[in-house]
């Protein structure tokens, strides 16, 4: 299958349940809100294809699952990411608070270089705000993180955030292969039921021993 | 935090093992509403992979709480480096060094205790290292069910055993083959009849075929095909990975499996999950969680009830943290399963001597990071085969410069005495200069423990309160799939097992993607709006 990018970008969304996730994925993937659904059920992540200064870069964008909601992220959902939404919501001041402990947690798990960006999601229910924007510039700063505050739902500053996270990455990996000519591959695959499989021959070209 | 769980399940998973995991996840996967629970804080129990860090809480707990002695015992943890490292100038030696022998010799680092616990994150180290065949049927499921997109796998790149007293490799591949003088011409031919009746019969036929072997050992069937000592060693220890016990019907049985296994992915017949054998459980966790399944660790369960509502149902009850969880099918790993409930089987049991050793080279240089297994022909006629499994950065299992030793036997005395004599043909265990050159490999760090074998499946004197086993001693995953699949079918009775999860790609919104016959999304978006 011939590639139809130039980067495969692997991200996360991470942050409090119910701070707006999978709002997120969805208006930056299908550019749809659906304001019925509570938790994720069934998105495991979505992908779409940018273009960045005239190259393809397709953004894998990984979903919790529902995992966050008991602090059960596994350490699986963490590999080989390159790129972390933070997400809490201005209207609630606990999600927050706790951006602190999912850094925490993405220290532990992700790759020390991974990229993060800090989202406060839901600006537009200004009467319902409980985080000022000042608060959540103040937090990037002390992380050394970009922030925007987003809205799912009026479609605001989500394809910037995006792309902004996404350019960031793809000017690291371009200074990485400038340093290693050529880029190291991983050589780690992934299983698939008919890629590498040789034509079905008869085992004895198979068996080494013979 | 935990007090919005909700308490009304059809299915409640205790223990984020293997076969629960595999469980949870296919029980969700068909629409059933799960709650996975761990009494831990991290995913995996006895089939975890820890970071420095945690495995040093692992060895902690083992020692100081008698009841994790019931699983895990005979844990001894040994350092064979200093506390700190020596003085920083060395770094700038180490830099001079690099520009001498440019990139093939990279100097060697001298590490110490303080420098694992630097980079203790890099280590991923496995409780139950274990490999899949190619085709076995852990990697035909993973595939099936598109659970395959959660993992990442390196191929093993050779097989090793050990040989007139030293590692040789068995050659898996035809350029092993020509590079390989340790079979010749007129042994391969001979090695080709027997191996080529061997993969073409049926199961039928096999249990024709070996009719009259039943009571009689592979080495006995062996040596009537007329094949010479080294060829037996060959067959017998590297290939179906047995003993000089090993009855014949098993020993043709192992040889197939590997034989058909070749020719998939890489050289050998062998997969390794990147980051570790713990990685496996949590991908199923993950399409659980997809599906909709809850889950929570840090939640001990107090105590396992029963209770009849109307119309003679039975419900499951767990009591835990002042919380009564109801379910239609309690899925239970062993170790948390209360005594009471498990139905005693007399079954032969027997417990797995395992040691870890981390090493700063591998046990046979090559030019390419090697991914190695090597089985170790029993050195005594009391000894079992041991496996040992050795890989390195690339695998994400410590850092660059170090390889992760696995050692696993059944248990004869304790890990020590069973495992020492053979770690001591291959490893460097005297300590002292890490920069010294020598043949061996030198040993910075071990652990050696048994396990509680618990891979005997096990009934529970309650219907719907369903065991799972613990691991064994094997090398694949396979009595841990199989074991799931019978249980998914106690629970939901013909229904399939883990059939294939859409592609998110399937569900995109993108011109130049067709979209599967499978298109979820219809269903997705009804279950929202309800």
């Amino acid at each position: 299958m011939a590639k139809t990018y130039d980067y495969l970008l692997k991200l996360l969304l991470i942050g409090d349940s119910g701070v707006g996730k999978t709002s997120i994925l969805f208006r930056f993937s299908e550019d749809a809100f659906n304001i019925s659904f509570i938790s994720t059920i069934g998105i495991d992540f979505k992908i779409r294809t940018i273009d960045l200064d005239g190259k393809k870069v397709k953004l894998q964008i990984w979903d919790t699952a529902g995992q966050e909601r008991f602090r059960t992220i596994t350490t699986a959902y963490y590999r080989g990411s390159m790129g972390i939404m933070l997400v809490y919501d201005v209207t609630n001041e606990k999600s927050f608070e706790n951006i602190k402990n999912w850094i925490r947690n993405i220290e532990e798990n992700a790759s020390a270089d991974v990229e993060k960006m800090i989202l406060g999601n839901k600006c537009d229910l200004d009467s319902k705000r409980q985080v000022s924007k000042e608060r959540g510039e103040q937090l990037a700063i002390e992380y050394q993180i970009k922030f925007v505050e987003t809205s799912a739902k009026d479609s605001l500053n989500v394809e910037y955030a995006f792309f902004t996270l996404a350019r960031d990455i793809k000017a690291k990996m371009e200074k990485k292969q400038e340093a290693s000519n050529p880029a190291p591959r991983s050589g780690a695959h992934q299983l698939r039921a008919n890629e590498q499989q040789r034509k079905p021959t008869s085992w004895l070209s198979r068996c080494s021993l013979l | 935090m935990d007090d919005d769980l909700p308490t009304d399940f059809q299915v409640i998973v205790v223990g984020t093992g293997m076969v629960e995991s595999i469980v949870a996840a296919a029980c969700s996967r068909i629409g059933k509403n799960v709650l996975h629970l761990d009494s831990s804080d991290h995913y995996g129990g006895l089939w975890a992979s820890y970071n420095f860090d945690g495995l040093q809480k692992f060895i902690k707990e083992v020692n100081s709480d008698p009841k994790r002695q019931l699983q895990v015992y005979n844990l001894s943890e040994k350092w064979y480096i200093e506390k700190d490292s020596p003085q920083e100038e060395k770094k700038e030696e180490g830099d001079e060094n690099k520009t001498d022998d440019s990139k093939s010799q990279p100097s060697k680092k001298v590490w110490s205790q303080a420098s694992f616990a630097a980079e203790y994150r890099k280590f991923n180290i496995d409780m139950t290292p274990k490999l899949l065949f190619s085709r076995g049927p852990l990697v035909e499921l993973l595939i099936s069910s598109n659970i395959a997109r959660y993992a990442e796998f390196r191929c093993v790149t050779r097989v090793l055993t050990w040989l007139d007293n030293r590692l040789m490799p068995v050659p898996c591949s035809r350029a092993d083959v020509f590079a390989t003088e340790a079979v010749s011409i007129v042994e391969k031919r001979m090695l080709m009849k027997m191996l080529t009746s061997i993969v073409g019969y049926n199961e039928e036929e096999m249990n024709n075929e070996f009719k009259g072997w039943n009571d009689k050992t592979f080495k006995e069937y062996l040596e009537h095909k007329g094949l010479t000592p080294n060829l037996i060693h060959y067959v017998l220890f590297a290939i179906a990975g047995g003993t000089n016990k090993m009855p014949c019907l098993e020993g043709v049985k192992e040889c197939k499996k590997f034989l058909m296994s070749l020719g998939r992915y890489g050289n050998t017949p062998f997969l390794w999950p990147m980051y570790g054998s713990g990685e496996l459980p949590q991908c199923f966790c993950r399409l659980c969680a997809v599906f909709g399944g809850v889950y929570c660790l840090n939640r001990p369960i107090d105590k396992v009830g029963t209770k009849t509502v109307d119309e003679g149902k039975t419900v499951v009850t767990i009591d835990s943290k002042s919380k009564t969880l109801n379910c239609d099918h309690l899925v239970i790993g062993i170790n948390e399963c209360p005594k009471e409930m498990i139905s005693p089987e007399p079954v032969e049991s027997c417990d797995i001597s395992k040691a870890v050793f981390i090493t700063n080279g591998s046990i046979m240089a090559s030019e390419k990071e090697p991914l190695t297994l090597l089985r170790f022909p029993p050195l005594t006629d009391e000894d079992n085969t041991v496996t040992v499994l050795e890989v390195g950065p690339a695998t994400g299992s410590c850092p660059k410069g170090l390889f992760v030793v696995y050692f696993i036997t059944k248990k004869v005395k304790d890990a020590e005495t069973d495992l020492k004599p053979y770690a001591e043909r291959i490893f460097d265990m005297s300590g002292g200069d890490q920069t010294a050159t020598s043949e061996k490999p030198k040993c910075l760090w071990s652990v050696m423990y048994n396990v509680r074998d618990t891979s005997a499946c096990t009934r529970s004197t309650v219907d719907s309160v369903h065991v799972c086993s613990g691991p064994d001693a094997s090398l694949d995953f396979d009595r841990a799939v199989s074991q799931a699949e019978q249980i998914f079918k106690q629970i939901c009775p013909g229904e399939e097992f883990l059939p294939r999860a859409p592609d998110p790609e399937e569900i995109v919104f993108e011109e130049e993607v067709p979209r599967g016959p499978e298109f979820r999304s219809d269903d997705a978006d009804a279950e929202h709006n309800e």
